[in-house]
């Protein structure tokens, strides 16, 4: 789905991540080693997301035809999850992936003590006219930009039945707040505030929630 | 004689020992283990305590002959007393102390429950006196001390108190599974339990003991403790609901009920029920502001040991109450039970009746209170089944693994094991008897290296492997896991107070969160106003504008009918049994369902075919409960294949599908789709299982350790975090580990928890046997008309998300054009 912020556009897919005109693949909130992280604190929680979510990654960039990947933070959970285990499997990856792979370093990328260095780490860039940026608290007001950080949910109910609970897409003013690609990543209910647009993506396509429908 | 070194006792009491009394001291003292079952206050708390008094004193006795100093030296601990309750935990203790004062003075018996001072924990941890009142948890905890086994070594017998209550839940599996420990410690150990009536009294026995049940006993007191069960009957039955759940309407009456005793218990089933009934008999009565209080399990602790003082002391004059106070406690003072709705148990109203009259010899009385026409039947049928003593039973669990896993690390905690071992000592209780080998290595592997599918999760140790014994000797894993023993989970919820920091109580967030602040609300039996719901607290104030509030209401499913009622029921209408009050009341409504289509029965399945302005209703009475009828209402549904929606509502006499077309159908096809065939695949298909599945989730995810909760040094992890990431845990598990057992145990539990899955199927196989009565009615019968009403607030079989969320938006663009 297309949606336009302030003139720019850019295209939403169902698998929570975002296409720039330009070529940019911005997913982010992956959170690699989670699941390391939770059985090191005696939880047995099995390991495979890491891996299944980067070869997951590597496809969306097949399919959409991106000219370059922007991991907008968050990529490490946590230096207990930061493994060389975790490094290996990083490494293997950015190596069969045919295009440039830039991480904007998030909260959690930021309590590791060193980053890897192919990743070319920065705090924020800007790419087809938007600022990218992980938390939307640091994304310059008035101005288009692209955050993550919040992990944003939809509860989607009629009143009636069982309510939904689904990941979105966040648009607040000129913010588009993305969902966390991590299959091992929480999510939190959005406080909603007026004039906030709510994409979701129940089936393969992405589609905009009525405001009637959204519930806190 | 062995009950004579009691004797003193009674004689001060001026009691006379009962024959059943005397069996259980026998039978103690040959050394048996056993289950005594006996109505409460009929002193059957003396009866068990009895024997390791009398065995202590004859013990004492014959070392003072032999001239040992068996006063000098303390004695050991005896005598390990399992209450369900913590909050019954000091009346316990006052009921145990009272025979020793005279007895023997020398025995002391104390509490460690999770409210023990940390001063009481910390002496308890030294020494433990003679007898030692504990629960299933702490008793847990106990377990991972390495000093536990030393301490324990005096011990002669174990008593589960109430053990009917543990029974058929995961804490009564955790209680099978301590005393398998305690039996390997202590081969001769005595077990003994103590049930009010059951259906299933041996096979309680059996799973309290374990392989030792044979040889073992099983005491009845047969005491008739007289009951009494008496139905208000409304005046004007023409104008006397067919349908509702509140029953408020015959209020005026029950007050004047009220005026006659001295202190009554008035029982509701819901939480919310007693805040309405609390607010309309104070409307009726407002000069009982200070002697009618209410009493359920969301108020805060102080609050309801308020009203409980009040009941002991005799200064209230009613209390509304729900299952809250159900158990133990000995309210001398009240005279009176009032039931208001049906208890839809025989067990649950008899426990309910004998809250009154608790004295041996004394009478119980409870007065029934219909809220609709056909509980007036419920009611008459009720006092058939206590009469003739056709009780419920309780099913026990079978192998819940997150229990198990549980009660391993516990138990390598304490002192490292040896698999095989344990694994005999797990298979000598009932709920484990039947472990497999793959069930068996599954757990081994889950508490060491993470799964069994998986070669291994590379970070995760909980119990290692050393010398072919399992250890767990991480500091952290080991405070982590004291914290989160237990087997209860709670929903999420939100601390209701003043203020002036006040607690009144907890409310659900569901609640809370729809309304405003400046909102009126009723809880707690006040009219409150909400001034502000910030972070898990809401703050109120008495309100000063006299309106309506909203009544708090709470989640949670109400009891279906149960079959021993049911069937009791179905002989009513059928006409069998004495004349009643109740059936000559309701007789004028169950003339017109006769003369407009038939009484259901439960030997014949009655099915209404009825037209309206909406389309076709169908209307199906197997009179098997609501939950039962729910899962066949679905079933029915989905079978049909209907082009359009169908929508099922459910009671506990039947269900109803209405269509707009296309349920105009014969016998055959009722038939057909009521058939065994493809029962669990077609269920899980049309009750969006996995769904259900993956809340249940939470609950097994908690005890089997895949999640946290008060991590030490930290705040307290919300209920909500615990439920999201639970949530996520199921669809990772379910990814990566579809293998893992917890997954199909969690499915399995929403089957029997949510649908009553046995019983459904039993009923399937109960209405192959019965011939169907289609009748085509021209309108709705009094029995179809609760069903018809309730359609409004019917919930679809929900398919998966794309497709309801489709199914919104299409209803939401009808609305919108209209």
């Amino acid at each position: 789905m297309n949606i336009s912020i302030l003139n720019q556009t850019l295209a939403l897919f169902p698998d929570k991540s975002v296409l720039l005109p330009d070529g940019t693949l911005i997913v982010a909130d992956l959170h690699l080693g989670k699941a390391t992280a939770f059985q090191a604190k005696g939880l047995a929680i099995p390991e495979g997301d890491s891996d299944a979510d980067l070869k997951r990654l590597g496809t969306i960039c097949e399919q959409v035809g991106a000219t370059r990947i922007l991991i907008n933070g968050d990529l490490f959970h946590s230096p207990a999850g930061h493994t060389p285990e975790i490094e290996r499997l990083l490494e293997t990856w950015l190596f069969t992936i045919p295009v440039p792979v830039q991480l904007i370093i998030g909260n959690h990328d930021a309590k590791l003590r060193r980053l890897p260095a192919a990743l070319h780490p920065i705090p924020f860039t800007e790419a087809a006219g938007f600022h990218i940026v992980h938390d939307p608290a640091d994304a310059p007001p008035g101005r288009p930009a692209i955050c993550a950080h919040w992990h944003p949910v939809a509860r989607i109910a009629d009143g009636k039945r069982t309510s939904l609970r689904l990941p979105c897409f966040l648009l607040r003013d000129s913010i588009l707040v993305a969902p966390s690609f991590g299959t091992f990543t929480g999510g939190a209910i959005i406080d909603r505030q007026k004039g906030d647009r709510v994409f979701v993506a129940p089936g393969d396509r992405v589609i905009e929630v009525p405001e009637e429908l959204l519930r806190r | 004689m062995p009950a004579s070194p009691l004797q003193p006792f009674f004689r001060q009491r001026g009691w006379k020992s009962f024959p059943f009394q005397k069996e259980t001291w026998a039978a103690y003292a040959a050394g048996k283990s056993g289950l005594l079952h006996a109505p409460t206050g009929l002193g059957k708390t003396l009866a068990v305590w009895g024997g390791p008094i009398i065995e202590h004193l004859s013990l004492s006795k014959s070392k003072i002959q032999n001239q040992q100093s068996a006063i000098v030296n303390p004695p050991p601990c005896s005598v390990l007393w399992l209450t369900p309750l913590r909050a019954l935990a000091q009346d316990t203790l006052r009921a145990l102390r009272e025979p020793l004062e005279l007895l023997a003075p020398d025995l002391q018996v104390e509490a460690r429950t999770g409210d023990t001072s940390s001063a009481m924990r910390a002496r308890l941890r030294k020494k433990l006196p003679f007898g030692l009142v504990t629960t299933p948890e702490s008793l847990s905890l106990m377990l991972t001390h390495a000093d536990t086994r030393d301490q324990l070594a005096g011990l002669q017998a174990v008593i589960v108190d109430e053990w009917h209550e543990l029974l058929g839940t995961k804490r009564g599996v955790q209680t099978e599974l301590c005393i398998a420990r305690l039996r390997a410690w202590l081969p001769d150990l005595k077990i003994w339990g103590l049930s009010a009536t059951l259906g299933n009294l041996d096979e309680a026995r059996d799973v309290l003991l374990g392989d030792r049940s044979p040889g073992a006993v099983t005491v009845s007191a047969d005491l008739k403790k007289d009951i009494r069960i008496e139905t208000l009957i409304p005046k004007e039955i023409d104008r006397f609901p067919w349908s509702g759940h509140l029953g408020t309407r015959l209020a005026p009456q029950v007050v004047r009920e009220i005026e006659k005793a001295n202190t009554t218990l008035l029982f509701t089933n819901t939480r919310s029920q007693t805040e309405i009934w609390h607010q309309e008999l104070l409307a009726l009565r407002p000069d009982w502001k200070d002697v009618l209080a209410l009493h359920h399990g969301s108020l805060d602790r102080a609050e309801r040991e308020k009203v409980e003082n009040g009941l002991r002391d005799g200064s209230l004059r009613c209390v509304v109450c729900t299952s809250s106070l159900d158990l133990g406690v000995d309210f001398s003072p009240v005279d009176q039970v009032i039931q208001v709705g049906s208890p839809k148990g025989i067990a649950r109203l008899l426990q309910r009746a004998g809250r009154s009259g608790h004295q041996p010899g004394k009478t119980s009385r409870v007065l029934g209170v219909p809220t609709h026409a056909m509980e007036l039947v419920e009611f008459a049928a009720v006092r058939d089944a206590a009469h003739s003593r056709h009780i419920e039973s309780r099913r026990p669990l079978l192998k819940p693994l997150d229990v198990l896993v549980q009660h391993l690390v516990t138990c390598a905690i304490g002192e490292s094991f040896e698999p095989a071992e344990m694994r005999r000592e797990i298979q000598s209780t009932h709920a484990f008897r039947d472990l497999s080998d793959d069930e068996w290595d599954w757990c081994l592997a889950f508490i060491s290296t993470g799964g069994k599918a998986l070669a291994a999760y590379p970070r995760y140790q909980k119990a290692r492997l050393e010398n072919g014994r399992f250890t767990v000797d991480d500091k952290r894993l080991i405070q982590q896991h004291r914290l989160s023993i237990g087997t209860i989970s709670s929903d999420p919820h939100v601390s209701v107070r003043f203020a002036s920091g006040r607690t009144l109580g907890t409310v659900e967030e569901g609640f809370i969160s729809r309304l405003k602040p400046g909102s009126l609300l009723v809880f707690a039996g006040r009219k409150l106003e909400l001034v502000r719901f910030h972070q898990k607290v809401a703050t109120v104030r008495v309100a000063t504008r006299d309106a309506k509030g909203h009544v708090a209401i709470w989640g949670g499913s109400k009891m279906p009918l149960s079959s021993e009622l049911a069937h009791a029921m179905a002989a009513r209408l059928r006409g069998e049994g004495k004349a009643a009050p109740e059936m000559k009341a309701v007789a004028p409504i169950l003339a017109i369902q006769r003369r407009w289509s038939e009484l259901p029965d439960d030997r014949i399945l009655l099915v209404e075919h009825t037209l309206s302005r909406e389309g076709e209703h169908l209307f199906v009475y197997p009179m098997a409960g609501r939950l039962v009828h729910e899962g066949l209402g679905a079933l029915m549904a989905y079978r049909l294949r209907l082009k359009e929606d169908v929508t099922v509502t459910q009671n506990d006499y039947g269900f109803c599908l209405t269509a707009r077309r296309g349920l105009h159908i014969s016998e055959e096809i009722i038939r057909l789709n009521l058939s065994l065939g493809n029962l669990l695949k077609d269920l899980v298909a049309c009750l969006n299982t996995a769904e259900l599945a993956r809340r249940q989730f939470r609950e097994v995810a908690r005890v089997a350790g895949l999640v946290l909760q008060q991590l030490p040094g930290r705040q307290q992890r919300g209920q909500r975090e615990l439920q999201s990431s639970s949530r996520l845990l199921f669809e990772v598990l379910e990814r990566y580990d579809a293998g893992n057992l917890l997954l199909l145990q969690s499915q399995r539990e929403i089957l029997e928890k949510q649908l009553e899955f046995s019983r459904l199927r039993d009923s399937l196989i109960d209405l192959q046997q019965r011939p169907i009565h289609l009748i085509e009615t021209e309108r709705l019968t009094p029995m179809a008309f609760p069903l018809w009403a309730d359609r409004l607030s019917a919930t679809l079989p929900a398919g998966d998300a794309a497709s309801r969320l489709e199914q919104m938006l299409e209803e939401l663009n009808r609305a919108s054009t209209l």
